[in-house]
């Protein structure tokens, strides 16, 4: 028993030193860096953001929007009150279109219908990327 | 009633067959109009590992670094890849051991993409179910060659060098994975139908990895085609600062500072450095600029500048 104790001394002692050298060191020399993760991860929502905001604004969208009934104000305001992880969702599923591009090039229906197809799909209930429609579960 | 359901399920897994058949083929026919490929290429050259039992996984992986100019067997590969329990390699272990030996590992999806690929140079490693979507057997293949009006693509794949795949097979096979492909690419090699964000998590991958070397000649590549793109320049910093080269970090983040100067994060980085190299001075100047640009990262600014102002003058 004793032994134990005092190889534990020993080790104990080890580890507390180790874990000192571990962090110490890292902690105060990275703490100031800004990552190239955190980076890529503004710079893809901020385009993310400003693709959409863009697609919207475009006359022929504007007129598609119309035609269909859909209410071109609303639809601003509800972009802009998306979160970013959502804005990134939207966009990548507009990014997998066949006719692709920076969300730009895009063909006006088929993004419109993807873009009315989430708002629709969330009103089912079945995904979560326009929190500000009512779930008919919630009801 | 297990009797009674067994017509029921043939039904619907016939079905689902049908319908991602159809969707396969059809897409087949616009790739052999649209005319931008040509309709049939091989990459002869590419070597071939024949697998053991359930290595599929390290012998594709070996296939296609060793293409990418780097020559390991499948056997070297093993314990970075293979996962005994699940007799196979999951995809992310595949991943992070391309990172590990330096080279990108790109996402690539898409029959019309991997095509371009293989044209361009790429052969294409891809996961195939060669079972049922309820049964599954996962294969790994690389993708070294097609036959547009032949319909049919070539593999490296299993115990056979020259595997010739029909394309309706080879399209439903690859669709329950999802169309999941990865290229291994030299740092100094863009893919032929490279996305810039795609490219850059694959260069970060790299740093990642610790491959801080390997990781700067990516982000320059990128910058061959994005010039002046911000998550290179920083990408490049960081990495020179990994590597503890100081200067070479300064002048990588001071020419960021130029092309971006509304960008806090790079004056951020660039007073730390200043700042490591006992210019406190100068590093303070740098990190109060960056906090009044605020940003997102503004919070970051700030305790760069504290940790500044406290430190040794």
């Amino acid at each position: 028993m004793h032994r134990i104790r005092c190889s534990a001394r020993y080790v104990s002692f080890f580890m507390t030193l180790t874990m000192i050298f571990m962090t110490i060191p890292l902690q105060t020399v990275c703490a100031a860096m800004v990552g190239t993760e955190t980076v890529l991860t503004i710079t893809q929502t901020q385009n993310a953001r400003e693709n959409l905001i863009r697609f919207l604004e475009r006359k022929d969208v504007e007129a598609a929007m119309t035609a269909q009934g859909v209410n071109w104000f609303e639809a601003k305001a509800r972009v802009g009150s998306l979160s970013d992880a959502e804005v990134m969702r939207i966009a990548e599923k507009m990014d997998q279109l066949p006719a692709g591009g920076d969300g730009l090039g895009i063909l006006v229906g088929t993004a419109l219908i993807v873009f009315l197809v989430l708002l629709f799909t969330d009103i089912a209930g079945y995904t979560d990327v326009f929190p500000f429609v009512k779930h008919q579960k919630q009801k | 009633m297990a009797i009674r359901r067994i017509p029921l399920l043939l039904c619907g897994g016939l079905l689902l067959i049908c319908l991602t058949g159809c969707a396969g083929l059809k897409k087949w026919e616009m790739l052999q109009k649209a005319g931008e490929l040509p309709a049939r290429f091989e990459l002869k050259t590419v070597p071939f590992f024949p697998q053991k039992a359930y290595q599929c996984g390290p012998a594709s992986l070996a296939t296609a670094l060793d293409w990418s100019g780097l020559p390991v067997s499948p056997e070297e590969l093993t314990d970075e890849v293979f996962t005994p329990v699940r007799k196979g390699s999951l995809q992310t272990a595949l991943i992070s051991a391309a990172r590990r030996h330096g080279r990108i590992a790109y996402i690539s999806t898409g029959m019309d993409v991997i095509f371009s690929e293989v044209a361009a140079g790429h052969p294409v490693i891809i996961l195939q179910n060669l079972g049922l979507s309820w049964y599954p057997v996962w294969h790994y293949s690389v993708v070294v060659g097609y036959d547009l009006p032949k319909k049919f693509v070539i593999l490296r794949s299993g115990s056979t060098a020259r595997k010739i795949m029909p394309s309706r097979v080879f399209a439903k096979t690859w669709a329950r994975s999802n169309y999941w492909g990865i290229l291994i690419l030299r740092p100094d090699q863009l893919p032929a139908m490279a996305k810039k964000n795609l490219f850059l998590e694959a260069v970060l991958g790299l740093e990642k990895a610790r491959q801080f070397r390997a990781a700067i000649h990516g982000y320059k590549t990128a910058m061959t085609r994005w010039p002046q793109n911000l998550t290179s320049l920083m990408g490049i910093g960081n990495c020179h600062y990994a590597l503890g080269e100081l200067k070479d970090a300064e002048s990588a983040f001071r020419e960021t500072v130029r092309l971006h100067p509304k960008e806090g994060s790079a004056l951020n980085n660039l007073a730390q450095i200043l700042f490591e190299q006992g210019r406190k001075q100068e590093a303070l100047e740098a990190v109060k600029k960056a906090v009044s640009l605020g940003g997102p990262l503004s919070a970051v600014y700030e305790k760069t500048l504290e940790e500044i102002q406290a430190g040794a003058p």
